[in-house]
């Protein structure tokens, strides 16, 4: 298996995952994952529930501590130069966490000032990340109000506010109309040209339809790495793997 | 504006537009005006000692209430993970929590002012102890609101916060009962480590920097273990 997960040294990745592991107490989530991501791709992370998929997603931006091994985004270890770390990192969580009782341009004001920005500066990257995920119609509206599919919107531009390097998505099709789902993948891949982006998924329709790279993780440990683009048959190889 | 800052006015904002900190200062000031009438009709004294004891009462019954949606709220809405992965120290999430918090019950305290003023214009009242009972309180409520926050970093069940904030409270509280049954020298420390015995002596007007030390030492103690909690991840 380890052959298959060939984690080939990629010169100056944005994302470098290094033998990690997190274990809680006997159980192991993650398992000596070893990973490099390049600049610009869009990489996507395919396994069952509970493959170790979210747990992995949640050490690469400082919410879980690894229990052995390192992690870095743009050359900043996650745990020692963690704030460095997390300024290049825009994170959407799979279960969509909002501050429902704020406007949109209020919690999104707040995630920009969180990040650093001031005043202006925050003032403009809501406007610009606004236009980027078409919720300019929806600035005023309070989050309570908005569909699944807009808070989507609105989760996705809190991560781009601060203008990330690397942005980290959890399920982003999760529980979104097929309307939606075309929306949303459309989104993320104007997105990769920009920046890098890593998206876990369990549906391989959609990983195969958005990534430029595919990781299969079960039980915890990355069992392939393969370029989309040179697997013609992602269903056979996920079905020979699991 | 730095993180600190960013971080309090939304604390700030939450805190002042719940229903509960409206219905909270309401039962306080209700409860305290009231008794602050009948006990100066009755008694004809310019004296606010009586009524310092019952917001000492009030305030271990409220804060909890006040504190226990600080992170449990954020935990049961997933915000914290928003929170946890901004590049924000875990420290300014717990004092900006801690801040907010105790802002309300300042304001509760202060409005509470307005029965020390009326004493002062009708009357001629001690003024050492009112000063000495404010303090008392202020620094009370500092240790409730760091137990209540600590607590509601521990679960993200509200009414779990809450109940086991108030159960830390009232065992505080009644601390010195058990130097009864405790063999020196823990009697000694069962005795300092009771809320009302350090609350007496500044509401009698007397200031001893032990009585502050303690509010300090413990609600310091608290806010540690919280962002301790919050960090262990």
């Amino acid at each position: 298996m380890s052959q298959l997960a060939s984690p080939v040294p990629i010169a100056d990745p944005i994302v470098a995952i290094e033998g990690v592991s997190k274990r809680y107490g006997r159980v192991v989530a993650v398992c000596e994952i070893t990973l490099h991501v390049p600049r610009g791709e869009v990489l996507g992370l395919l396994g069952p529930n509970g493959s170790g998929k979210t747990t992995l997603l949640r050490m690469l931006t400082g919410y879980l501590s690894p229990t052995s091994g390192r992690l870095s985004v743009a050359g900043y270890d996650t745990e020692r130069e963690r704030m460095d770390a997390r300024r290049r990192i825009g994170y959407v969580p799979e279960s969509l966490p909002l501050y429902t009782h704020m406007r949109v341009s209020e919690f999104l004001r707040f995630m920009a000032r969180l990040r650093g920005l001031d005043g202006n500066a925050a003032d403009t990257a809501v406007t610009e990340v606004a236009a980027q995920v078409a919720l300019g119609d929806r600035l005023a509206a309070p989050i309570r109000t908005l569909s699944r599919g807009y808070r989507q919107r609105v989760a996705i531009a809190q991560a781009l506010v601060h203008r990330p390097d690397l942005l980290v998505l959890d399920e982003p099709t999760n529980g979104l109309d097929p309307r939606q789902i075309i929306e949303t993948r459309h989104l993320i891949r104007r997105l990769a040209g920009e920046r890098t982006v890593i998206m876990s998924s369990h549906i391989l329709g959609e990983v195969e339809k958005t990534a430029d790279r595919v990781a299969i993780l079960l039980g915890g440990r990355l069992l392939a790495v393969r370029a989309i683009a040179e697997t013609p048959d992602l269903e056979a190889l996920f079905l020979s793997l699991t | 504006m730095s993180a600190l800052g960013v971080l309090c006015r939304k604390e700030l904002h939450a805190t002042f537009t719940s229903p509960i900190a409206y219905a909270v200062a309401a039962v306080f000031l209700l409860v305290t005006g009231y008794t602050f009438s009948l006990t100066l009709f009755f008694t004809k004294v310019a004296n606010l000692t009586y009524i310092f004891h019952q917001m000492y009462v009030l305030l271990i019954l409220l804060v909890p209430v006040l504190t226990m949606r600080a992170f449990a709220e954020e935990r049961r809405a997933d915000t914290l993970e928003l929170l946890l992965t901004a590049p924000v120290h875990e420290v300014w999430i717990v004092l900006a929590k801690f801040l907010a918090a105790l802002a309300l019950v300042t304001c509760l305290l202060a409005a509470s002012g307005a029965y020390a003023v009326v004493l002062s214009v009708y009357g001629e009242p001690d003024l050492a102890p009112i000063y000495g009972g404010y303090l008392a309180l202020f620094l009370l409520a500092c240790l409730l609101v760091s137990i209540g926050t600590l607590s509601s970093s521990l679960t993200e069940n509200q009414v779990v916060a809450a109940t086991c904030s108030l159960g830390v409270c009232l065992m505080l509280w009644f601390a010195d009962s058990a130097a009864y049954i405790v063999p020196p020298p823990l009697d000694t420390i069962v005795i300092n480590l009771s809320l009302i015995g350090h609350f007496t002596t500044f509401v009698s007007g007397s200031l001893f920097l032990s009585d502050a030390g303690y509010y300090l030492s413990l609600s310091l103690l608290a806010l540690f273990l919280t962002t301790r909690v919050v960090t262990d991840r």
